[in-house]
This record gives C-alpha cells, sequence and structure tokens, in this order.
C-alpha cells in the first residue's frame, strides 16, 4: 500500500458515479494508482490487468455482470487480486457468483474503508 | 287525505294506522306550507309532537337558510310547475327540536285534493348511511395506504441498496478526508482545495441519501387522503422517480409529456401509488426482454386528464384480463395481487377510470388512468347547487 506497502493499480468497476468516484478517491489518497470503469465492457476494452493489479467489482453491472468479469479474471493465468462488492441481498449474491470459482473476497455495502484498504 | 270533507272515519283511522305504522317520517302539507299530517316516525326524528306539529309552516324543520327559501321553491313550483324535486327525491338536510341539523332523503308527492293542492313528503335519515360511508371510507384509506405500504416493502431489498451507494461514498470520502488531515497534522503539503471538494462531495451523497429517505417516506407515511390542484406531469414525474429508485437495471423510459395541461384536483399520493404501481408492472412485464422501454405519456382527451403507462413487453395474458382487476387475484409470485384492485378504486374515488389494452401478438400492454379535468367538486358547492336547483333556477 501507498503508506504501509507497495502502491499498486486498482481497477473499479462500478456504475455508480458516487461510489466509483469516493472508492477513486480513497484509493488515491492511500496511494494508489486507481483507474474507474463505468462498466465491464469498458474495462475489456483495455489491455488485461497484472497480476499484481486490484480489481474491484460490482456484482450488478449493467450489461456484462460483475460476476461474468470476476469468472474471465479467476480464468487468466496470473489472476490479480479480485474484490467483489454488492449492496444486494446475500440470497442474490450467492445467485449470482454461483458457478465462479477461484480466490476473491467479497464484500458488502456500505464497504468499511478500512476492511477495503487492508484488502488491496 | 285528512281533513278532506268526503274521507270516511273508517279510511281516515285505515290512513292514521298506515302512516303510524311507517317506517319513513311522512308529512302532507298544503300550498302554504302548513303541516296537516305529521306521523309517529316523524315524532320520533324531529323531536315534535303531531299536536305541536300540525297547523304550523313545515319550516319548523328546516334549517334557516332552507326555510327560509322553501316558500320561494314553493311559490316557483306553482307558478312555472317545474318539478325539481317531486317524483325526484333528493337529499337535504332537516333539523331536529333541539336544534341538530342531519342529512336527509326527501321524496315529494303532490296530491289534488277538494282542500287544494298538497304535498306529501317522505322522509328518511340519512346519518345512519353517512355514517356507514364514512366508516367505509376510513376502511378504503386504510387499505390504500397498505397497498402502499406493501409495494413499498417489495421494493424494500433494492431501496436498501440504493442506500447502500451514498452510505459507501459518504464513508469513504470522510476516510479519505481524515487521512488528508492526518497528513496536514504531519506537516506534510495537502492540497487544500481538493480536501474541501471531498467534503463537499461527502455532503452531496449525504443529501442522495436523504433525497432517498424522504422520497420514500413521503410515500409511505399515513395521512388523511387530501385532494388539492395539482400539477399532474410533476405528481407522474415523482412516481417514476420513486419507481426507478428500487431499479438496479431499469428499462429505457420514454417520458412524454402533455404540455399547457389543466391541473388535477387529486389526492397527489394516492394518484402516484397507481403510477408507481403501473410502472413495476410494466417494468416486470420487459424484464428479460430485448430493448425493454417503458413509455410514460400524459394528455388531455376532451375534459379527462390522462396518464398511459405503455411498456413492449409480451402484453397480457387473455386469460387474466377478466380478472385484472379484482383483488386477490394474481398472476405474480410475489405480492398480494391488490395493485390494480386498489389503483382502479382511487381513480374511481377520483371520479375517474383506470382502464387497460391488453396488447399481446407482439404489442405490449397499455394502461390508462383517466381523471376528470375539473376533479370532485366540493361538498359545499355540491350543497349549494342543490339549494338552486331546489331554489327551482325556472328560468334557466
Amino acid at each position: 500500500m501507498g503508506i504501509l506497502g507497495a502502491s499498486v493499480t486498482v481497477h473499479i468497476l462500478e456504475d455508480d458515479p458516487g461510489v466509483s468516484d469516493s472508492l477513486q478517491t480513497y484509493m488515491k489518497g492511500l496511494g494508489h494508482e486507481a483507474v474507474v470503469y463505468r462498466d465491464a465492457e469498458s474495462f475489456f476494452g483495455r489491455e488485461p490487468p497484472a497480476a499484481s493489479d486490484t480489481i474491484i467489482v460490482d456484482l450488478f453491472l449493467p450489461g456484462i455482470g460483475g460476476a461474468k468479469v470476476i469468472g474471465w479474471l479467476m480464468g487468466l493465468k496470473n489472476p490479480p487480486r479480485v474484490i467483489a462488492i454488492s449492496g444486494q441481498a446475500q440470497s442474490v449474491i450467492d445467485r449470482q457468483l454461483s458457478g465462479v470459482a477461484g480466490n476473491f473476497d467479497i464484500l458488502r455495502k456500505p464497504l468499511s474503508p478500512h476492511t477495503i484498504a487492508q484488502m488491496v | 287525505m285528512t281533513g278532506s270533507p268526503e274521507a270516511g272515519s273508517v279510511s281516515d283511522a285505515r290512513l292514521a294506522s298506515v302512516l303510524d305504522t311507517a317506517v319513513d317520517a311522512i308529512l302532507v302539507i298544503n300550498e302554504r306550507g302548513e303541516i296537516l299530517v305529521f306521523n309517529k316516525a316523524c315524532e320520533k326524528l324531529f323531536g315534535y309532537t303531531p299536536e305541536e306539529a300540525i297547523g304550523q309552516n313545515v319550516r319548523m324543520i328546516m334549517p334557516t337558510g332552507y326555510a327560509d327559501r322553501h316558500e320561494g321553491y314553493i311559490d316557483n313550483f306553482l307558478r312555472t310547475g317545474h318539478r325539481k324535486i317531486i317524483g325526484i327525491g333528493r337529499e337535504v338536510h332537516a333539523i331536529h327540536r333541539d336544534g341538530t341539523e342531519f342529512p336527509v332523503e326527501l321524496s315529494v308527492g303532490e296530491a289534488f285534493t277538494p282542500d287544494g293542492r298538497q304535498f306529501i313528503g317522505i322522509i328518511r335519515d340519512l346519518r345512519p348511511r353517512k355514517e356507514q360511508e364514512r366508516r367505509v371510507n376510513e376502511l378504503q384509506a386504510d387499505l390504500v395506504h397498505i397497498a402502499r405500504v406493501s409495494a413499498m416493502d417489495e421494493m424494500g431489498a433494492a431501496l436498501a441498496h440504493e442506500l447502500n451507494q451514498p452510505l459507501t461514498a459518504i464513508m469513504l470520502y470522510l476516510q479519505a478526508a481524515t487521512r488528508t488531515l492526518a497528513r496536514a497534522q504531519e506537516n506534510q503539503v495537502v492540497p487544500g482545495d481538493s480536501f474541501r471538494q471531498v467534503l463537499d462531495k461527502a455532503v452531496h451523497e449525504a443529501e442522495r441519501a436523504g433525497n432517498i429517505i424522504s422520497r420514500m417516506r413521503h410515500f409511505v407515511e399515513k395521512r388523511d387522503p387530501h385532494r388539492r390542484a395539482v400539477d399532474l406531469n410533476a405528481v407522474v414525474d415523482e412516481a417514476v422517480e420513486l419507481t426507478l429508485l428500487g431499479q438496479r437495471l431499469p428499462p429505457r423510459i420514454e417520458r412524454d409529456y402533455g404540455e399547457n395541461l389543466p391541473s388535477a384536483v387529486v389526492d397527489p399520493v394516492q394518484i402516484q401509488q397507481i403510477v408507481v404501481n403501473l410502472l413495476r408492472n410494466a417494468f416486470e412485464a420487459v424484464r428479460d426482454r430485448p430493448g425493454p422501454t417503458v413509455t410514460i405519456r400524459t394528455a388531455r382527451v376532451r375534459d379527462m386528464l390522462t396518464v398511459t403507462v405503455s411498456d413492449n413487453g409480451p402484453g397480457l395474458n387473455p386469460g387474466v384480463v377478466p380478472t385484472l382487476f379484482k383483488a386477490f387475484s394474481t398472476s405474480k409470485r410475489t405480492g398480494m395481487g391488490l395493485g390494480l384492485s386498489i389503483s382502479r378504486t382511487i381513480a374511481q374515488n377520483h371520479a375517474g377510470d383506470l382502464t387497460v389494452e391488453p396488447g399481446g401478438n407482439g404489442r405490449g400492454a397499455s394502461f390508462t388512468l383517466h381523471l376528470p379535468v375539473t376533479s370532485a367538486v366540493s361538498q359545499d358547492d355540491d350543497e349549494d347547487k342543490v339549494g338552486d336547483v331546489a331554489a327551482g333556477k325556472a328560468g334557466a
């Protein structure tokens, strides 16, 4: 992390402008690079993330859903750190993520800034 | 009739017995308004004995306003023969001996007797019916409120999510601000502008959360139905925003609002309730459809204002159309099936209606709410009108 450890690039996939901007502000405050994508399509339009990057992805994205993005990231040879975020009910989250295997974290909104800082 | 010299004593007695057995108050007056017959039910209803009443002017059982005009009504009728109440019957007010004014249904017949023309009045106390109506209205208002709360309940999970967004943003912004502050205290250089910007953004997000809460509260709070003149487009738009609150992936919304619409005299929250209900149904109909679109149109059609909600879903199953507006008949997995039934009740209470074009064969369903341009005249106006008509504005 910026102060505590190495600076990383954080990719934020979140369509809510308030949430994505505050996440970006917060991550930059921690000394990280932070890039915001309004949807999965624009994320896929860029070069694939490095293994050292962190992806914060909202599960309920318009168009291609967050679960699809996670599935794709988990299939990479060197998957980056992935944090799924969602404000939906647990049952909805479970349904969305059924069949998505791999090593990633899930945080429910409202997010704890401390927790997400530690995870990145 | 009483007072007729030809009437034999036997038939007089029989008539008196009939009159006194009648449940309704029955009285007979002559052309001068003098009471000739005053039956037992009259006694109970007005508090005068027949002895006290007979021979008096009928105005003794009328509230001042009516009493002053009543002779004018009789004169008018006698002069013009214009029937405004005779053979028709209407709701008027009467007054008890103790001064209590109360609503009655009055029917008047006329009889030609050797003593001149006489009028027979049959009077029914409307208080029990009024009380019942009041109770029904009260229960209906409760039910309408329950349906609104139930709609909000069904939207609850989505709304909680909607509140999570600004709360998340606020926490992150404030945490970022705290961090900046800590660095400033360590004498590191921090950009003051961006610090302020972050706090402003946090405030903005808090306002957003507050707006969501106040929209919901406005909708679910129990309060007495209150009609006032409102801009229908604004009322509809607020309902659209409220419905969108609970929608993470809403369909495309097309708003085609009529311009310069006259204001509608309605209970805005109840009208929003209808629109929210129609929109939620429409959203459900277009879910998983290609290019989901819901169109909201407002217009004036002759003397009615209309709000039409159409979708590009599959249309309604013809099997459900006959029972569509019946309570508890739902084709959905969730909900009580009250939405459309209550929506139509609200519309009809506003002297309007709720109609449907079921669509099908490639066309989506379309629901139209109709509301009168000049809605429900207030109670006072109504009574004035009765007065005027009874006064036989025969010249008109």
